[in-house]
This record gives structure tokens, sequence and C-alpha cells, in this order.
């Protein structure tokens, strides 16, 4: 279990498998509510994950294959792609401080 | 006990989508070529929209040369960068001149195998060249190790994925011929949810389509994971008779499902409630058996599977059995996941029990 501050937090990755579809509208909507605060989202192939990547977000299904690929971070799984909570999860840990997990 | 084994499902379920990803990996960055040669065929082809001899001479080459060496050349950058990719394309000129049918698969081996060579001859050899050398040494290396990987491809490999490719074709044929296509779907819709959307797709319905795509103009298989239909009949379902979050975010799901072509959408509503699977497969088999009846087929890749998609690369007058199989689909999944879902009985049920629950939690806490 990896665990990084939210205030910590300057890079979110959102992977899916081909980093083209899911990753991408996850991403144009992650873009919208954290670059205000300074965090950058980026979108990638969970095989792929940049290794510099702070947090990464991508569906349950996959999240075996992204926490083998960057052991190291911490990895946000979430099960729906519209109004799950960890996405709000994740801004108030970026907005207000706090531990995110994973 | 169980936990192992759990443990080990997981492990083969990730070990199965990496290499479906693998797959993948290597088609859907060229997707966009694949388009480009699908629009091509549709135009200018005889019985294409506007039928041009001069510009219907891009066809061929296109789907002989240019797709399977791009698929080369990313599955060789996917092993070892950009020199992987060269080397791959290169050697992937060998199973392409081996064979009359565009060598989709064949590129899918040799590509990431040529770089895998190259990769491991570098490791070998680079520490050990003289300074000065370098650029001599690897250019040459390159170029010798691409110029023996298509050889090989054209004597070796290539008759070998020829006749595995022709035994896979075969085998779709011979479902098509006995009715039997639609028990596919009993597989794809299933495996689509686990997230082996992409593998499914692009590592076997797009070789395979490619090939009937070229003899007749249009393939089957193009249509069969890529078929809104079911998706869009279960976020139906869900939108009127799921659980209450289902209920609100189905909406905005549905869009981005149809139009969007992202069916990863969907799949949450389904893992949260396996049994809408059921709902899933019956649209997919009901789908392919109208597709099948109705001798639909689309001309190259439909990718994303949006419903826009689907129809620009249908082929002229082949619009409404594509749209016959997409709505039968929707139909069908419609009414089995809405019966699944109890017509919403069921969650009327838990709503009230769980505002019942509460009262008498918060009753409880009380005392």
């Amino acid at each position: 279990m990896n665990s990084i501050e939210g205030s910590d937090v300057k890079k979110v990755v959102v992977a899916c498998d081909a980093g083209m579809g899911s990753s991408v509208l996850l991403t144009t909507q992650l873009k919208g509510t954290l670059s205000r605060y300074g965090v950058t989202v980026e979108h990638s192939p969970v095989d792929r994950i940049p290794q510099d990547a702070d947090v990464v977000l991508c569906q349950t299904g996959l999240a075996d294959r992204a926490r083998k690929r960057v052991p190291d971070t911490v990895v946000v799984g979430f099960q729906m792609f519209l109004g799950d909570p960890a996405f709000a999860r994740l801004e108030q840990a970026i907005r207000d401080g706090g531990t995110l997990a994973g | 006990m169980s936990t192992t084994q759990g443990g080990a499902l997981t492990a083969t379920r990730s070990a199965i989508q990496r290499f479906g990803g693998f797959l993948a990996g290597m088609v859907m960055p060229n997707i966009g070529a694949f388009i480009a040669w699908g629009l091509v065929t549709a135009l200018f082809i005889p019985d294409g929209w506007l039928p041009n001899e001069y510009l219907a001479q891009l066809v061929d080459p296109m789907i002989k040369y240019l797709l399977p060496l791009l698929i080369a050349y990313t599955g060789g950058t996917l092993v070892y960068e950009q020199r992987g990719g060269v080397v791959g394309a290169a050697a992937a000129m060998g199973v392409i001149v081996s064979a009359d049918i565009p060598m989709f698969l064949g590129a899918m081996v040799m590509g990431p195998l040529a770089a895998f060579l190259m990769k491991h001859f570098d490791r070998l050899v680079q520490p050990r060249i003289k300074s000065g050398f370098e650029m001599l040494v690897n250019n040459f290396s390159a170029g010798i190790l691409a110029a023996l990987a298509a050889i090989l491809g054209a004597y070796a490999v290539g008759p070998v994925v020829g006749r595995i490719a022709e035994a896979l074709g075969t085998g779709v044929q011979f479902l098509i011929d006995h009715s039997l296509l639609p028990l596919v779907s009993v597989i794809v819709e299933p495996a689509k949810v686990l997230f082996l959307n992409n593998a499914i797709n692009h590592g076997v319905f797009t070789p395979l389509g490619t090939m009937r795509a070229l003899a007749d103009g249009r393939a089957i298989e193009f249509l069969i994971e890529t078929n809104p239909g079911p998706g869009l009949g279960i976020l139906l379902a869900c939108m009127f008779f799921g659980p209450k979050v289902s209920r609100a975010t189905a909406p905005g799901a549905i869009v981005i499902h149809f139009f969007g072509g992202i069916h990863e959408i969907y799949f949450p509503y389904i893992l949260a409630q396996p049994k809408l699977i059921l709902a899933a497969i019956g649209g997919g088999m009901s789908g392919v058996a109208t597709f099948m009846v109705l001798d639909a087929g689309l001309i190259s890749a439909a990718s994303p599977g949006s419903i826009i998609a689907l129809m620009a690369v249908t082929p002229p007058g082949g619009h409404l059995p594509v749209l016959a199989g997409v709505t039968v689909a929707t139909l069908v999944s419609f009414a089995i996941a809405s019966a699944l879902l109890g017509f919403g009985r069921a969650e009327r049920k838990a709503e009230k029990a769980a505002a019942e629950a509460d009262t008498t939690a918060d009753t409880t806490a009380d005392k």
C-alpha cells in the first residue's frame, strides 16, 4: 500500500487498456477540476504508465496491471466512469489536503 | 484457499489482458490509416460512391503494404523504441510478400520478434564496440538483422502464419455456413466486460475481417465486437429501472457509448450487477444473427464502436442491414436487462427497505 499527501500531487495519470478511449474522456473531465490546483492530468495505456506519475487512476479491473507497472505509486481504482466517488475523493485530497492511499 | 484461487484468477486475467493489450497496442495507434483505407475503398472502388479507376489504385497497396508495415513498425516500437520499429517493419516485408492475403497476423509476429532480437543483439554487442565505430556497427547490425528476418519471414514464418490465418478464416466461414456465428457472442460479450474488448476486436477480428473485406468488399467480423446495441440496451434499462446511482449517470453514459463509441463506459454497470451479462449476450447474439441473415458487413474496422463510425465504413447500400442488427441487439438487450432488473420493482423495494432500515437504525441509535 502506497500513500501520498494530496498537496504533493503534481501529476495525475489516468490509465486504460489502450490509453486512447476512456482514459482520454476522464482526462478531459479531470483537467477541468484539477488544473486550477496546478496539477497536470495525462492519459496513458496501463502498461506504459510514466514512472513520474504521482497518482494513477484506473478502473478496478485494470488496477492489477497498473500496480505491476508502477509498484511504488498510489493507484486509485474506481468502478464507474461517470460520477464515481473516487474522483471526488481525489479532488478533495488535493484541494483540502489529506492522504491518498492505494 | 478461495483467496489463492481468486489471486490465480486475477493473475490469469491480467496476463490475458496484457497479451491482448499488446496485440491491440500494435493496431490501435494506426486506426487512422485503417479509416483512410476504408474511406478510399468505399469511395473509389467500382462498387463505391464515386468510382474512380485512378484513385482506386490506392486500395491494394494500402491494405497489403501500408497497414501491415504500420502494425509491424508500431509492434517493433513497443519492444525497442524506434530502432525496433524500423527493424520490425523491414522484417515484416518478408511475411508480406509470402502470401496474397493482407499479412496483419504475420506483421504482428515479425515486428515485435525482429525488435526483440535487435534489442538482445545490441545488449550483447554494443558494450564491445570499439569507440568511433558505433554508427557503422549499429547501422549494419540493424540492416543485416532486418534483412535476415525478412528472409526468415518469407520462407518460414509467412507460410505458417498464412496457413493459420486461412484456418481461422475457414473457421469463421464454417460458423457462418452453419448459422453458428451468434454463439461467438457467448464468449465475446463477457470477455469485453473484463476489458478484453480491444484485444478481441483489434487482436482477432480486425485481421480476420480485413481478409474477408478484401475478398468480398465487406466483413461481418468488424460488426461482432463493435455493435453498440447490447451496451445501449443495458444502459437504457439502467436508466429506467436501475439502482438510483445508475439512473442518474446512465443518460450521459448513453451518449458517450453510442455516439462516442467508448464501450468501456457500460462495463461497470454489468460488473456491479453480473446478471446483466445475460442481456449483453442475448443482445450480441441476436445482433450477430440479424447481421448474418441480412448479409451485413463493414469495409474496414470501425473504431471506436460508435454508430457514427459504423455508418462511415458501411459499403453503399449496406446501411439498413447494419442499422437493423444494431436495433435488434438494442431491443433484445434492453428487454432482457429490464426483466433482470425486475422493471425496477426490486429496486423500489430495496430503496424502501433501506429507508426503513435507516429509520430503524436511527431509532436504535437513539435508544
